[in-house]
């Protein structure tokens, strides 16, 4: 186990190199500057901030400049907010995104499982079709439409929470509801298909032979491996949700660090875009590590294989 | 049945837990605190407006402020908050002209060049020392030194030996700004500049508290270490989420500012911002485009003119643009009218010239009126030059016509409806092209674009500034047009030391600017902003930033 681990980070580490390189690459080859606003400007100012920011060096020595920023964790300030580090920036907005995307997840999840197995015990009834019903709308009405109408029924017309930004657990009511209805349908629909099957195989009928009461057979049995699907796409799911989503946060005006992900390519902010990137990638990198090991844990099958594996 | 029943409820009541926990968690970590606090509290306020009486304006300043550095945060959301923090020698009186701010008056010398400054004895700074003169000198030589990397930095250059320093010739001992003593500032300019007065009414010449500033270069990234000199001050700034004001009473005229205190909120979404306006978490928004038709006409709407002007510019590198009457051709055959009309709407007005209203000449009437319509929809003198250009270059069939614009929804908007009014009135199938800013203004920049949309922003309050990037080689240009002629008009309406003549050679220049066509006015830009009910008083000044000075809620 220890040796697949350390192998495991190994290639972590090198994905991460690649990732910064490919990002550094795409980077210079946009055309464009951080300074490309639509103030009056002329040479001279232009050949200053070139240099204040280093943008007048060769190529590779702002990419060594980026691995040496990389390496001891400080990116330098942010071009478009000059008086903020980027790790002023990442450090404000990660936890907020961080608590949105908890959130979120734990309704997802808990919403998601629970419309899941609904469906599958009553398989072609009405509840059925309602729960699917649910998930389809979910899965195709896109979140940013969901947050509008949401902020215009439930906070305009009826007043019921606020409209906006990001102040009390009231002002998460709404984010997070548009937010995590996507998932909750995937995560759904996937129940139920993985229940379905599972409910059909010999050791639920075994289980219900013994005279096990049903929600015992569901919890204890059916659940546990009508989970594994929805665990496999958990590591994405964590990682996208976790580092902020910037429609969301930009409707709800949460300072989330969902924005930086767009606003920084938008402005050519360089550190920016290289701060994002590599938090984002080493966050799903790990993300997808973590899930690979606990596959290993909840899933016997692979346990075992593993073991004759060695 | 009941017990599935059963179960469903108590995963239910486990999650609410569960999510709630989840708050409370996150209320814990001491970071987290402070946020989850200091709204609470602001509730508190909140209520007690009411019982006392406190004045309290809630605004949108749709994202963090760049920097609240004056030097550095040179842009509208930077502009706004600095300009309610701060104070100039001059500050923009209720008829948008530059007036007595930090300076109480000034002598200007025969020639022009020299200004004498005489600061207020009772102009203090947020924390109550005095302002004095060698922190003006303090803040222009630091937004000088090419080392700040100010993008302001080329509106200084109208002081003498500005221009050698910023570019890294010079010393900053050659700039001739002197604190002669306490009160007392002496500027020598380059040229005799006669609006330069009003250049000093931008943040970029704000003062900066050099002791201050000496010993923590970053006074300006915390609320807790910003020192301001204007009506408000700096109560509490937390980063990407809200600035709170308040009054300053230190400031000399703090008798005549009614407000208590100010929030900015940072909400970057035309509808969301709307719709906290409409649930009263705003007192003033801007109006969503899709809304547009439906309030433009209410009783709360301010429409006001701003400094600004969309136009298109011909690229006189490439053909058929060389040509003078195929680019008037171009010109003539738009229906601004209809543009500004139906297809901007906003309450906004077509360009017949360059030089947008508002600008008022030393013989007191508008550069607007007085210069006239250069430009207007004439759809048979377009056909009548297009067949003359046409004819003059030998062209049996036009080059083909790519018009290039940034992507965005208003700009598609009005490309397409120029596409169409260029089909109908000249016959001519125009191609049209869309790219992200980025790629756009360099391609602009680079002289690669034929036919391409631009936007000008006023930095100060004279004609010149806009009529100055069409000068050989400089870097607004952008489209290869060069004539001596209108490089001297510019150097005169510069320099003229007589008011009234160095206005003639502005209007010479725009016409000649309108005969050449190198650009082509669409429409001039406008501030649309609702306001909610008792909202009074708030100066928005054309080119650049509210003041909040005289602002009320009622």
């Amino acid at each position: 186990m220890l040796k697949y681990i350390v192998k495991k980070l190994f290639i972590m580490v090198i994905t991460l190199w690649i990732i910064i390189t490919l990002t550094f690459v795409l980077m210079v080859s946009v055309p464009g500057s951080p300074f490309n606003s639509e103030t009056n400007s002329n040479e001279i100012v232009q050949e200053n901030l070139e240099k204040h920011y280093n943008l007048d060096k060769p190529y590779h020595i702002q990419y060594l400049l980026y691995l040496k920023s990389i390496i001891t964790l400080d990116f330098g300030p942010s071009i478009k907010q000059p008086n903020q580090t980027v790790n002023d920036l990442l450090g404000r907005g990660f936890p907020i995104s961080f608590e949105l995307g908890i959130v979120t997840i734990i309704v997802a999840v808990i919403s998601g499982i629970i419309l899941g197995i609904l469906a599958a015990l009553r398989h072609n009834g009405i509840i059925d079709y309602l729960a699917m019903g649910i998930a389809v709308l979910g899965i195709s009405i896109p979140n940013f439409i969901l947050a509008t109408l949401l902020i215009q029924k439930l906070a305009v017309d009826w007043e019921i929470f606020p409209v906006a930004t990001w102040s009390s657990p009231l002002h998460m009511v709404l984010p997070v509801l548009a937010l995590a209805t996507g998932p909750m349908a995937i995560i759904a629909r996937l129940t139920r298909s993985t229940m379905l099957e599972v409910l059909t195989q010999d050791y639920i009928k075994m289980a219900r032979a013994k005279g096990l009461t049903p929600w015992k057979i569901i919890v204890k049995h059916a659940l546990r491996n009508a989970l594994m699907p929805v665990i496999t796409i958990m590591g994405t799911l964590l990682a996208g949700i976790l580092t902020g989503s910037f429609v969301i946060e930009q409707i709800f005006a949460i300072p989330g660090m969902g924005k930086y992900f767009v606003e920084s390519i938008n402005h050519r902010d360089y550190p920016v875009i290289m701060g994002t990137t590599v938090f984002y990638s080493a966050f799903l990198i790990i993300m997808l590590f973590l899930v690979d090991i606990a596959y290993g844990l909840l899933d016997p099958r692979m346990k075992v294989n593993k073991k004759e594996g060695e | 049945m009941k017990r599935l029943l059963f179960f469903m409820a108590a995963v239910l009541s486990i999650f609410v837990l569960v999510a709630c926990t989840a708050n409370e968690d996150a209320g814990k970590d001491p970071d987290e605190k402070d946020k989850v606090e200091e709204p609470a509290g602001d509730d508190g306020e909140s209520t007690d407006e009411g019982t006392s009486g406190e004045k309290v304006l809630k605004l949108n300043n749709a994202t963090e402020p760049t920097s609240l550095d004056p030097s550095i945060g040179f842009d509208a959301v930077s502009w706004d908050p600095l300009n309610n923090l701060m104070e100039g020698l001059t500050r923009l009186d209720e008829n948008h002209q530059a007036g007595p701010g930090v300076a109480e008056d000034w002598d200007i010398s025969e020639d022009g060049k020299t200004y004498t400054f005489h600061l207020r004895e009772n102009a203090k700074w947020s924390n109550g020392d005095p302002v004095v003169a060698e922190d003006f000198e303090f803040a222009w030589k630091y937004m000088l030194n090419p080392e700040t990397a100010s993008a302001a930095a080329f509106l200084g250059y109208f002081i003498e030996g500005a221009e050698a320093y910023n570019s890294g010739e010079g010393s900053a001992d050659d700039v001739k700004v002197t604190a002669v003593d306490e009160k007392t500032l002496e500027v020598v300019l380059a040229q005799p500049t006669g609006f330069f007065l009003d250049v000093l009414t931008n943040p970029a010449f704000f003062p900066i508290h050099h002791k201050i500033a000496e010993e923590n270069p970053n006074w300006h990234a915390e609320a807790e270490t910003f020192v301001g000199n204007g009506p408000f001050k700096l109560e509490s700034w937390e980063h990407n989420v809200e600035m709170v004001f308040s009054k300053n009473e230190h400031y000399w005229d703090a008798g005549v500012v009614k407000l208590d205190k100010v929030h900015f909120a940072m909400v970057n979404d035309t509808n969301t911002q709307y719709q906290m306006f409409e649930s009263g978490d705003l007192d003033t928004a801007s109006i969503p485009p899709e809304l547009s038709d439906e309030l433009i006409e209410d009783d709360n709407v301010f429409i006001g003119p701003y400094g600004g002007l969309e136009f298109y510019r011909f690229n006189t590198t490439i053909e058929p643009f060389q040509n003078k009457k195929i680019r008037q051709a171009f010109a003539y055959a738009v229906n601004r009218e209809d543009i500004a009309t139906y297809v901007v709407k906003n309450g906004v007005e077509p360009a017949y010239g360059f030089i947008n209203p508002g600008y008022t000449s030393p013989t007191g009437s508008d550069f607007r009126d007085a210069n006239g319509d250069l430009v207007t929809f004439d759809p048979e003198k377009a056909k009548q030059l297009l067949e003359e250009g046409m004819a003059e270059e030998g062209y049996d069939e036009l080059p083909p016509i790519t018009l290039t614009y940034n992507t965005s929804d208003t700009n598609k908007a009005v490309a397409e409806a120029l596409q169409s009014m260029y089909q109908e009135n000249l016959g001519i199938e125009v191609k049209l092209e869309n790219q992200e800013w980025n790629v756009f203004s360099d391609a602009q920049k680079a002289l690669e674009l034929q036919f391409s949309r631009s936007s000008f922003i006023n930095d100060y309050n004279d004609p010149v500034n806009f009529l100055e990037s069409f000068i050989t080689d400089s870097y607004m240009n952008r489209t290869g047009f060069s004539n001596p002629e209108y490089d001297e008009l510019i150097t005169k309406g510069k320099t003229e030391t007589d008011e009234e003549k160095r206005w003639e050679y502005l209007y010479e220049a725009e016409k000649l600017l309108a005969e050449e066509m190198v650009a082509m006015p669409i429409r001039y830009y406008n501030t649309v902003v609702l306001e909610a009910e008792g909202v009074e008083g708030i100066l928005r000044h054309p080119v650049g930033y509210f003041d909040l000075k005289f602002a009320d809620k009622k």
